[in-house]
């Protein structure tokens, strides 16, 4: 398997764990009781929080793979692993742009702001994995670029 | 996904190259050996660069590394 392609299985996996968790305890505590004005902040700490630790769990991990990666001459993108990425930047981009459609479009008219704010860092966290899982699947399947 | 219409003989003159391995190849070339593994199985069509690189390296003209199979 490319070293890219474990790169994109690494963030993909971490950021699936981590995002489910805070989008849980968004649906389990936040939505009960939904926070106003400056208490949103502590919702987007906990955002932040749960970024950092998803940051930190692909450091650790893209430092080992890097480091195979490096042993087999492997760490230098080559002209597929760019083809590949590019296709994922260039789905992504349909995924954020729907989602940043209706987040700042349609939302505003009739939602409260904490399911807005959290629609935001939906549509962002599924347009990164929606990016991640087609680099995999061009890697699994094949892309000619 | 549908292979595309191209087909190559780069397995065949590696081994007619003793036996040269893909990252041997891929090192020559300028990519992964996975990138060469992925052109040899038609997962992956190289740039025209990349294929005209291939070419060189086994000393061959690029339609004898590269066949268009379509209409």
């Amino acid at each position: 398997m490319a070293y890219r392609e474990k790169l994109a299985w690494l963030t993909l996996a971490v950021m699936l764990m981590t995002y489910s968790v805070y989008f849980l305890m968004v649906a389990l505590w936040i939505a009960p009781a939904p926070p106003q004005g400056a208490a949103m902040l502590h919702m987007l700490v906990l955002f932040a929080g749960v970024t950092v630790v998803q940051a930190v769990l692909v450091a650790i991990g893209a430092a080992l793979l890097a480091v195979r990666a490096r042993a087999d001459g492997e760490e230098r993108a080559d002209e597929r692993d760019r083809a590949i990425a590019r296709r994922g930047t260039h789905i992504a981009y349909y995924v954020l742009m729907t989602g940043m459609v209706l987040v700042g479009l349609v939302m505003p008219f009739g939602e409260a702001r904490w399911k807005i704010v959290n629609a935001a860092l939906l549509a962002l966290v599924l347009a990164e994995a929606t990016r991640h899982a087609v680099v995999v699947l061009s890697y699994k399947r094949g892309w000619h670029g | 996904m549908a292979k595309p219409p191209i087909s190559n003989q780069i397995r065949t003159l590696r081994f007619l190259s003793g036996e040269m391995t893909q990252a041997e190849l891929g090192e020559r070339v300028g990519v992964t050996r996975q990138t060469i593994a992925a052109i040899e199985q038609g997962r992956y069509s190289p740039t025209l660069e990349a294929a005209f690189r291939i070419a060189r390296v086994f000393g061959k003209p690029l339609e004898d590394v590269f066949c268009w199979e379509g209409e």
